[in-house]
């Protein structure tokens, strides 16, 4: 992006109404153009929304942590160049580089961090927080020419690094990958000199723009995909199975076909990090199954739900897919090496990324892998995340048990299941947030709370969270459900509530119910309910619960129409509490 | 209006978006309230990076209007 042209973005007209987002940009240089692109990056992924970054003071990167911790934010950007280190290792101070100080600047870059670190930690507790680490290369300090990498060279390195894992393993602290930034950002064309002497601001406008983005992309709430859809021949192997038969495909370099073997490999990691991978292939079913059974294959066939394998329109498979997963299209990714079965699902489905598989050419190939990363890569990895996949499976069992799409009491009864109510209000629990913001079916209203937003309301006094977790002889599903929002009276009014789409068909839905009018002795719980693109299975709830139509907006149930309508609930049901846990049956 | 003209009036109107564009042939630091040193050290960014020049440090302080900075591109003989 020129400088221009994210001055105009800037310059666009936002609605009237828009809400404001405020980040805090902390570095201890001029922000200057950093500070343009960062706000018109945001702008960009923020296009209905008002974009507020505020600065500190020059040169006081650890006042700066501390001023970003006096307003509640959306998130911040920590920017660190070696100069906020020790301004020895900058160009505007002149201190000295005397090889007799080198140990002083080690000796000062370790007291930087050591004062550095509590700071991005307080600040991380009250919002998300981007790291970034010096960029710029240092200047010729030290004793060898400059292709030789000295000891005072690699410990100053090493502390970075020890620095950077720390704050990573903070939950809320996201490090800026510095081989993506090498990646996009040449690093002889980083440092700009003559601004730095003139401005305060050592950036080249491409480099500040490229940091930008990547900052951006750490503090936007990117919402990663879920589903991965795969053709099976030129694609997850190499070879046409029909042609060649299940010894004939390959997957190493000795067929010239490693990179199927790297997408296979891929496909696994993912697939444990909870992507559902499932199969759309024009094939012989047993051929396919064969092809599983061999013990080279590196992607196991338990990784994969469901496999469709079929002659006929790919789409049609992916539509079998979906249906089993549950999911919506857009959160899906199709990979073919056919560019007319793309073609035929984008058609389809067009909210599915559909992306070539690049049979013979590695280059390509090794892109769509880095591709592919970027699209279902997490933030932070949950339990729930590993759960998923595991869980859409046994779903499979728990669907083919429903003779008419609902489970039998026969089915519920025998299925073990315990559901778990947690009352604690954390703020920090991630699950909790995200299940707020993902899920889109069984949502009351489409409400997204940023981290901020949630700490608030959460911090309010008559506020109130549910989480609910549940698993059953088939598996655990984990934290699957919350409900949220505060005591009025004799009422008790629910602001959100989500359920995932995996817990469908196991009256969880009643038994959250059940636990806030037990909990709160409430006689009448009203609802923010809000009729959306996307919440039909709530709505369909509401009607099979209230028995009459409902209305697009605000819905209220009494516990009388509740107990009509309750069916039998067979769980067990744990509410967990602060000073230990109480069992009862449901 | 040469095509310089106009494409630095399109500079002036990304940095000063709230100038009236009959005004920004005029504008200097005086007249334009928003025209503050980060600005200028915008304005002066954006003008390098539209028309590819490289502004030498002591020639800075001089270009504090429109009608400077537009003599200052002619006279580094811009291809237009």
């Amino acid at each position: 992006m020129k400088l221009i042209e994210a001055l105009q973005i800037l310059n666009q007209q936002r609605p009237a109404e828009a809400r404001t987002r405020k980040f805090f940009l902390v570095c201890g240089f001029s922000p200057l153009y950093l500070l343009t692109f960062l706000k018109a990056q945001l702008a960009l992924k923020y296009p209905q929304e008002e974009v507020e970054i505020d600065v500190g003071l020059y040169g006081d990167v650890a006042g700066n942590l501390e001023r970003s911790r006096a307003q509640p934010l959306q998130s911040a950007a920590v920017v660190l160049e070696w100069s906020d280190l020790d301004s020895r290792l900058g160009i505007r101070a002149t201190g000295g580089w005397l090889p007799k100080a080198l140990p002083d600047i080690l000796q000062s870059v370790e007291a930087a961090f050591k004062r550095l670190e509590p700071a991005v930690e307080r600040l991380s507790q009250g919002c998300p927080v981007a790291l970034s680490l010096p960029t710029l290369p240092l200047p010729p300090i030290g004793t060898s020419a400059g292709w030789q990498a000295t000891p005072f060279d690699l410990r100053l390195r090493e502390l970075v690094s020890g620095f950077a894992g720390r704050m990573a393993g903070l939950a809320r602290v996201r490090v800026l990958s510095s081989q993506r930034l090498d990646l996009v950002s040449i690093s002889s064309e980083r440092l700009d000199v003559r601004s730095e002497l003139l401005a305060g601001f050592p950036y080249r406008h491409a480099h500040a723009d490229v940091l930008a983005g990547l900052l951006a992309d750490l503090l936007y709430e990117a919402t990663p995909k879920k589903g991965l859809i795969t053709d099976l021949d030129d694609t997850l192997w190499k070879g046409i199975l029909g042609d060649v038969g299940p010894g004939g495909v390959s997957w190493d370099v000795a067929h010239h076909s490693q990179m199927q073997a790297l997408y296979q490999q891929l496909l696994a990691a993912l697939s444990g990090i909870g992507v559902l991978v499932g199969v759309a292939s024009a094939n012989e079913p047993d051929l396919v199954e064969e092809v599983f059974r061999r013990e080279d294959i590196l992607l196991p066939r338990d990784r994969l739900f469901p496999v469709v394998v079929r002659w006929g329109r790919k789409s049609k498979s992916v539509q079998q897919i979906l249906n089993r997963w549950n999911i919506s299209a857009d959160s899906v990714v199709f990979v073919d090496d056919s560019p007319m079965e793309l073609a035929e699902v984008k058609a389809e489905f067009p909210q599915i990324e559909c992306l070539p598989f690049p049979t013979d050419k590695p280059e390509a190939a090794w892109k769509l892998l880095l591709q592919l990363r970027d699209l279902f890569g997490k933030a932070v990895l949950l339990e729930e995340d590993r759960l998923r996949a595991e869980s859409l499976r046994t779903d499979a069992q728990l669907t083919e048990a429903l003779s008419d799409g609902k489970p039998s009491d026969a089915f519920l009864e025998q299925a073990e299941a315990v559901v778990s109510l947690d009352f604690k209000k954390n703020p920090s629990d991630a699950r909790a947030l995200e299940l707020m913001n993902k899920t889109n079916q069984f949502n009351l209203n489409g409400r997204h709370y940023t981290e901020a937003e949630w700490e608030t309301h959460l911090s309010h006094a008559d506020s109130f969270l549910l989480t609910v977790s549940y698993e059953d002889k088939y598996g655990r599903l984990g934290r699957i459900a919350v409900v949220t929002g505060t005591r009025n009276g004799p009422a008790v009014d629910v602001e959100s509530w989500v359920m995932s789409c995996r817990a469908f068909a196991r009256r969880i839905e009643y038994q959250c119910l059940q636990a806030l009018f037990k909990r709160f002795s409430a006689p009448l719980i009203r609802f923010n309910y809000r009729k959306t693109e996307r919440n039909g299975p709530l709505r369909q709830f509401f009607a099979d619960l209230v028995k009459t139509g409902v209305t697009d907006s605000n819905l209220q149930l009494s516990i009388e129409e509740f107990k009509r309508s309750c069916p039998t609930l067979f769980h067990q049901v744990r509410e967990l509490r602060i000073e230990g846990s109480a069992d009862e049956r449901g | 209006m040469s095509e310089v003209e106009s494409r630095l009036l399109k500079c002036f109107s990304a940095v000063f978006p709230n100038l009236p564009p009959q005004e920004i042939v005029g504008a200097k630091p005086e007249s334009v309230a928003e025209w503050d040193s980060v600005a200028h050290v915008i304005l002066l960014g954006v003008v390098e990076e539209e028309f590819k020049l490289s502004i030498g440090v002591e020639e800075l302080e001089g270009l504090n209007s429109f009608e400077s900075i537009l003599h200052y591109i002619k006279a580094r003989n811009h291809p237009v």
